[in-house]
């Protein structure tokens, strides 16, 4: 056997001076040859652990298998099976903690690009116009989705491949979820997440935009009409910290900072219509993948300074390792160990600095994670003009203020029984408006549990 | 869907009506209601008080204000727009409340305004009263699109006294609250006015309810940007809106935010001229 090769196949990327001008996509994307390189690097094992740890269990073996000969359709066929959107999963997924994170290869050298190989076939096959043949039995139950998330458009997919009529409602005027509106161009570039929706409604979903459930319709309108209902409305409700301060102008939830840039388009202002405030020192509070997003915003929207803002360390942080090493490249300034307490201003009613208190770190929390605790007398200042608040994600509330008859948690998301079913019999829920906040790969997993029991449901199973 | 325009008339030099197809809307609408235009694909969601609804169509009263508002402007009977989506926003009780007023004194006011007093003057045992002011006569805007047609008691007002009783709107309601002839008060229009009222019906403890005007992304609750302060608890204007009890709300802080994208806004306008005005043959 030859001597198989310890390191990665390197993605070649934009170098971090150039690409903080731009939006454009910073990995560049393997070529046939490296895809290949970095395929042959997997040992096959018999038992692979990759496999397990991916919340989809996507077939990851197989699939690099084909990749290695160069069979690239049917690698992609594999992916496919178990998973709608290999483009954007290999490009978003937490993988150091899901797939790569056990990978056998990791223990001794680095762990298989299983990530990377996944994007480059959904690119692959964009690029080839590959898809997979299907064959669908129409029904004549109908399901309505609502909420065009990663887990709307797995439950979308998979009923209409079992041949429901499925009405796909989006309160947005674009679809995609937090694809669309949080997640920026230079991490998924939307032509991407355009293409995975095109195919939704080549395959006949039917997809109606500006459509808010529970405002300009009514909940109870679907459940006359539909035979099963899946609700997969995430967590995108604003939150802020409730300090002093925080109706300055210059301070943003991280939603509305990334809506207008991503959704809105605001990095085109003024040839796309919607403006965007961003000052020169930014402070962003938070540090998983909103912060880092929000922040690599800000930098490339030509602020001079931007700092992370958290309570705990870098080693803590709940963002990708990639988006972490990222956004270090570009600059942006981690300050750990601290804790925002008071917004200030100008008279005028700007920001222009915040208020804040040094932490340490403690005993190990519910979560597992040290706990910060306040250093007395460690009250400092740091100029700003721009604060963006990216703390977790709360569920959408319009939806559920509206409907009063669906049980919810404490916080506010969906409850369900192990099928995803609500208390409401014949209405589903998954995704983050039913985990209250979670990952892509996980809303769209469940995306897909609840089209198999809504499809038990209705085949009486 | 595109939404067609049928109707489109000046209401006075700023001001013009726009009346779209939009059927989803139309069949929805509860008075209070607003609609989210976006006019062309690149651009803004912008909130619009709708007037009236019939026939599948929406009625809108419009300032030309900055960019989209001007834009819009430009737009013909036929032309359509990308996407008018709604109804949104909570439209208030339409029950008995009694004596009611409803003031206003800018478009988005003078559109809840006419809608308002039309669904509860049908309501038995309501006395509707409305008080429209305008900044002068030639801001006054045609008959048919004022409220008067639906009021029990109707004052127009200007403030130079050019037409109808000189002043403000809250000079004559003054007087009607010392006559002690109100029951409940919904006003709409520009912010700083609706300050002054809430301090005016406070003393008098009369109820009333306003409609907010804060800057807008999504409109569907997730951005925050929207976000006004009742007895200091967080509220969105377009979930929980857009009417609040004026006596709880936080003024300063609506007034204060809404300059938030001034620069911003005066860069679009500049940069829409640019590039329109020139290619329609003006310098
Ligand atoms: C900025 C950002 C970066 C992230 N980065 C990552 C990452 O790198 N990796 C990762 O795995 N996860 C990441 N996440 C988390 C991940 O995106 C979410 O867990 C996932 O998108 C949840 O999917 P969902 O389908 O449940 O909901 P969403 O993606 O939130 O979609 C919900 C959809 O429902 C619509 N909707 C809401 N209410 C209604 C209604 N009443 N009627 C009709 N439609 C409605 C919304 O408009 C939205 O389009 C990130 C999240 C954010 C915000
Ligand atoms: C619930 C609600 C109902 C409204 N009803 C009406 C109406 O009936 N008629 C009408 O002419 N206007 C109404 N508005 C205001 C209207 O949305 C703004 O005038 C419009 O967005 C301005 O866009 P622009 O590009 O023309 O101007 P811009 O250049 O964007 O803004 C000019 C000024 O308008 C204000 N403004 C800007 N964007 C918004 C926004 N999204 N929401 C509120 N204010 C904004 C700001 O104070 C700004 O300084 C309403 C707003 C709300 C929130
Ligand atoms: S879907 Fe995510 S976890 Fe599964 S193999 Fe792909 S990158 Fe790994
Ligand atoms: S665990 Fe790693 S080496 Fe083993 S099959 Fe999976 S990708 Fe290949
Ligand atoms: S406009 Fe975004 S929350 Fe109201």
């Amino acid at each position: 056997m030859a001597k198989i090769n310890k390191t990665r196949v390197p993605m070649r990327e934009q170098p971090a001076e150039e690409r903080i001008k731009n939006f454009d996509s910073v990995p560049l994307g393997y070529t046939d040859e490296e895809a290949m390189a970095e395929a042959q690097r997997c040992i096959q094992c018999k038992d692979p652990s990759c496999e397990t740890e991916c919340p989809v269990n996507m077939k990851i073996r197989a699939m690099i298998e084909k990749v290695a000969e160069g069979n690239f359709e049917e690698a992609f066929l594999i992916a496919k099976e178990d998973n709608p959107i290999p483009a954007i999963s290999g490009r978003v997924c937490p993988q150091e903690d899901q797939c790569e994170g056990v990978c056998t290869m990791g223990k001794k050298a680095d762990a298989i690009n299983i990530g990377k190989l996944g994007a480059f076939l959904g690119d692959w096959a964009m690029q080839n116009g590959v898809t997979e043949e299907l064959h669908i039995e129409e029904r004549n139950e109908k399901v309505a989705v609502i909420g065009s998330g990663p887990a709307g458009i797995s439950c979308a997919v998979d009923l209409r491949k079992l041949g429901y009529r499925v009405t796909l409602f989006e309160a947005l005027h674009i679809a995609g979820g937090v694809l669309q509106y949080g997640i920026p161009a230079f991490r998924l570039p939307k032509d991407i997440v355009d293409y995975e929706l095109s195919y939704l409604q080549k395959i006949g979903v039917d997809l109606r935009l500006n459509n808010i459930v529970g405002q300009n319709i009514k909940f109870d309108e679907l459940r006359w009409e539909f035979d099963a209902i899946f609700i997969g409305t995430g967590a995108g409700a604003p939150r802020f910290l409730g300090i002093e301060g925080e109706k300055l102008m210059g301070v943003y939830s991280a939603n509305e900072f990334l809506i207008r840039v991503n959704l809105m388009k605001a990095y085109k202002f003024p040839e796309y219509d919607t403006p965007i405030v961003c000052g020169d020192s930014v402070g962003v509070i938070g540090a998983g993948n909103v912060a880092m997003d929000a922040a690599r915003c800000a930098v490339r929207l030509g602020a001079r300074e931007v700092y992370i803002l958290y309570r705990r360390t870098k080693q803590e942080s709940p963002a990708r390792d990639e988006e972490l090493e990222h956004a270090l490249e570009e600059g942006v300034i981690f300050e750990e160990l601290v804790n925002p307490t008071r917004v200030l201003g100008s008279e005028d009613g700007w920001v222009t600095g915040i208020e804040m208190v040094r932490m340490e770190l403690g005993e190990l929390d519910d979560s597992g994670r040290p706990r910060p605790v306040k250093i007395e007398g460690g009250e400092f200042t740091m100029e700003l003009d721009t604060v963006v608040n990216a703390l977790g994600t709360l569920p959408n509330r319009l939806f559920l203020d509206r409907t009063p008859e669906l049980e919810t948690t404490p916080r506010g998301a969906i409850k369900t029984d192990e099928k995803l079913m609500t208390n409401v019999k014949g209405v589903f829920a998954g995704g983050d408006a039913m985990s209250g906040g979670a990952t892509v790969i996980q809303a769209l997993g469940e995306g897909k549990r609840a089209a198999a029991s809504i499809h038990g449901y209705l085949s009486g199973i | 869907m595109k939404h067609r325009i049928t109707r489109k008339e000046d209401l006075n030099a700023a001001d013009y009506l726009i009346e779209v197809e939009a059927s989803m809307v139309a069949e929805r609408f509860l008075p209070g209601n607003f609609a989210v235009l976006i006019t062309v694909p690149r651009g803004e969601r912008i909130p619009m008080s709708i007037q009236k609804a019939e026939d599948g169509k929406i009625t809108m009263l419009i300032k030309k204000l900055g960019k989209t508002s001007v834009e819009l402007d430009s737009f013909e009977v036929g032309d359509s727009l990308e996407a008018v989506i709604g109804p949104m926003g909570n439209s208030p009780e339409l029950k008995r409340y009694g004596n009611i007023v409803f003031a206003s004194d800018l478009v988005c006011g003078h559109a809840e305004n006419y809608a308002l007093c039309k669904a509860l003057q049908e309501i038995e045992g309501n006395h509707v009263t409305s008080i429209q002011t305008f900044p002068t006569k030639a801001d006054i805007y045609p008959k048919k699109e004022l409220s008067e047609a639906f009021c029990d008691e109707y004052y127009l007002t200007t403030l130079d006294g050019s037409c109808g009783i000189k002043g403000h709107y809250t000079e004559v309601l003054k007087d009607l609250l010392d006559e002690g002839k109100v029951d409940i008060i919904f006003a709409g229009g520009d912010i700083p006015a609706l300050r002054d009222l809430a301090g005016l019906t406070e003393p008098y403890g009369v109820p009333t309810i306003v409609t907010v005007r804060q800057i807008m992304i999504d409109a569907t609750g997730m951005c925050g940007s929207c976000r006004v302060f009742v007895d200091g608890e967080m509220k969105l204007t377009c979930i929980d809106g857009p009417m609040f009890d004026a006596h709880k709300l936080n003024f300063e802080d609506i007034i204060n935010r809404m300059a938030m994208f001034k620069e911003k806004e005066t860069r679009a306008m500049e940069y829409y001229n640019k590039k329109i005005l020139p290619s329609v043959g003006f310098t």
